[in-house]
């Protein structure tokens, strides 16, 4: 009975002290259901595949002769979750710097503290490593988006849609070259009873 | 026969660990009670020192992320009501553990997840925190929750968990993010949802209303409105810039215990419940005055009724329970007694001390929400009499992103009070966007 209590004591203790594991960053872990950091990497990834690959690039290369510059504007959130859109922008502007198809711009709060650093060295680097102001690569196109949901809710079953909508925009004249649409659906099973 | 030290010892124990659980409750009450007199910054540090953990950590949670909006502290009652928010849903599972010491014990061993309106409030208090730190999608995202929750809430001719303030603040955040069809979708369900209550259509709501039935070109339920609210006022201007104060007034009333004890034969068997004491709110009106006019608050959202509907709606529930409880109680004490008169006696003082109302509630939100609208032409000064606060005049350009709509938040519990766009000037003593 002794050794039955003190197995038990161990069991709770065990149950109730915090545990830390590392887990792969690729791995997919679900916890609540929510849009989550695999959601957000797979979407990126799998549209800026799809845009990659769609005509637009082709024509702009065979018109100019060089790729094609874009830059991510703004991604909106009108979902039903605080989705953090900066990681999804990131993980955009990953996918199209490592395809090396198109040329990549910085955005805006990147280009002010690059300027800043221009106006800087303009006052004190030396004149052979001062780099000039002006000479900026204009971006072609803007990639812009929104994630949107919807929810159907019964009891403890929830089914979630998102549908991330991009639209890359050519700068020169407003015309829409690529639209992306990715769609996931979760169904979720919240628990009856706990313990 | 006389019970040996360490059955005694144990029961002292149990005596004391569930006094400590009901002091407990009894101390926030008291913090609640003295709210208007201490004021939100005094109340936090008194709730700051306490732990954050235990049955009552949700309420806690919420105690602390309403001082916290009061006191300016946006982004400490985000991340609290956030927390309390997910820890709501988490709870929603029924607890073996939890229902075995309630029907054995007391209600008090329940973790606290919560009552319905607490469960809409707490988007309704996120969706401003959110607004006032200058995240109009943070609080878009809360009122489409805000939806969902009143959605799964929704039964049959119950309007339980349904609050007109929480649909009023969706039609207003819509409105700001230029989203006119769902503003008006909002603004409908709070009129519908304060028609079948019998309330006040306030006046606020009923301008909201005409000026979108309008603006969207719904004329025959323009005029519906029109003929409803005899409005001579054309609802619509597009130059003008429309003030919307949301004021919270007083505290909400904590709960009591209503205890009812009989003996029958050496055995004492007691039954406490909680229950509201008698609804006193008398409301205190504040007001948008310009040159041209003044508006007075009104009520939209009446807390101390629905937290009076919550509980009556749960009572079978809280009675069932108090009644099996009884009778579970009283096995146990003349079990007791057949083993021991003396452990029969200290049973039954244990059955009678540890039968302790669950009086625990989300006891620092405002007696009620009240809202006064106001339409000016730009560069109008505007002030909150009753406040002292001074609104400087605000021009079209600085609405240039938004609708004309200027949403203004205030308290009797503050001398300060929100205004969003943040980008607009600031109302003297208002917080700036992040910090009191």
């Amino acid at each position: 009975m002794k050794q039955f209590l003190i197995l038990a004591a161990l069991v709770l203790v065990a149950a109730c002290s915090t545990s830390v594991k590392r887990i792969d960053p690729q791995e997919t872990t679900d916890l609540s259901g929510a849009w989550n950091d695999s959601d957000s990497r797979l979407v990126a990834e799998e549209m800026i595949s799809d845009a990659l690959s769609r005509p637009w690039i082709q024509n702009y290369r065979q018109q100019h002769n060089e790729s094609p510059a874009v830059i991510v504007g703004t991604v909106r959130n009108l979902s039903h979750e605080h989705i953090n859109t900066n990681t999804f922008v990131a993980d955009m502007e990953r996918a199209l710097i490592n395809s090396g198809s198109v040329d990549f711009v910085a955005s805006k709060t990147e280009r002010e503290e690059i300027r800043d650093e221009r106006i800087d060295q303009d006052l004190n680097a030396s004149e052979a490593t001062r780099n000039a102001a002006g000479q900026e690569l204009g971006a072609d196109f803007m990639l812009q988006g929104q994630i949107n949901t919807i929810v159907d809710v019964e009891g403890k079953k929830q089914v979630r849609y998102y549908q991330v909508d991009l639209t890359l925009i050519s700068l020169a004249d407003n015309r829409k070259v690529w639209l992306g649409q990715k769609k996931i659906k979760k169904f979720i099973k919240n628990a009856s009873v706990r313990f | 026969m006389v019970p040996s030290t360490g059955i005694v010892r144990w029961l002292y124990s149990c005596l004391f660990a569930l006094t400590l659980g009901g002091c407990s409750s009894w101390e926030i009450n008291e913090l609640a009670n003295n709210l208007p007199a201490a004021g939100p910054a005094a109340t936090l540090k008194h709730l700051e020192a306490r732990s954050n953990k235990g049955l009552d950590r949700v309420q806690v949670l919420l105690d602390k992320g309403v001082l916290k909006f009061y006191t300016g502290d946006l982004d400490g009652a985000i991340a609290d009501l956030e927390l309390a928010k997910s820890l709501m849903q988490s709870l929603d599972a029924t607890s073996f553990t939890e229902n075995i010491a309630a029907v054995t014990t007391n209600e008090t061993l329940r973790s606290y997840k919560g009552s319905a309106t607490d469960h809409t409030m707490v988007h309704v208090i996120l969706a401003l925190a959110y607004l006032f730190n200058n995240d109009l999608n943070g609080a878009r995202v809360e009122m489409l929750q805000a939806d969902l929750t009143m959605k799964r809430q929704s039964q049959q001719d119950s309007l339980q968990g349904q609050l007109a303030s929480a649909r009023f603040l969706a039609g207003v955040i819509f409105e700001l993010n230029q989203e006119y069809s769902d503003a008006l979708i909002a603004y409908r369900h709070a009129y519908q949802i304060l028609t079948h209550r019998g309330e006040s259509i306030p006046q606020a709501l009923q301008v909201m209303l005409l000026r979108l039935t309008q603006r969207l070109g719904l004329e025959s339920e323009f005029d519906e409105f029109q003929r409803q609210f005899g409005a001579s006022e054309p609802p619509y201007q597009r130059h003008k810039i429309d003030y919307l104060m949301v004021y919270f007034d007083g505290v909400v009333s904590n709960k009591t215990e209503a205890r009812l004890s009989v003996a029958s034969g050496n055995t004492m068997v007691s039954i406490a419940v909680p229950s509201y004491p008698s609804n006193r709110y008398y409301p205190k009106r504040f007001s948008l005055q310009s040159e041209t006019g003044r508006h007075t608050s009104q009520i939209i959202e009446n807390l101390e009724l629905r937290a009076r509907e919550d509980l009556e709606a749960d009572k079978v529930k809280i009675v069932a329970t108090a009644t099996a409880r009884a009778v579970a109680k009283n096995q146990f004490v003349q079990n007791s007694q057949e083993q021991s008169p003396w452990l029969g006696l200290l049973a039954n003082v244990i059955t009678v001390v540890s039968e302790q109302a669950d009086i625990r509630s989300w006891n620092m939100l405002p007696s009620a929400i009240q809202v006064a609208r106001l339409s000016t032409q730009p560069n109008t000064e505007l002030s909150i009499p009753e406040q002292g606060i001074q609104l400087p005049p605000i021009n079209s350009e600085s609405l240039s992103h938004t609708s004309n709509l200027v949403v203004i938040w205030t308290s009797d519990l503050v001398t300060q009070s929100y205004i969003y766009p943040v980008n607009s000037p600031p109302p003297m003593g208002a917080f700036n966007a992040n910090q009191p």
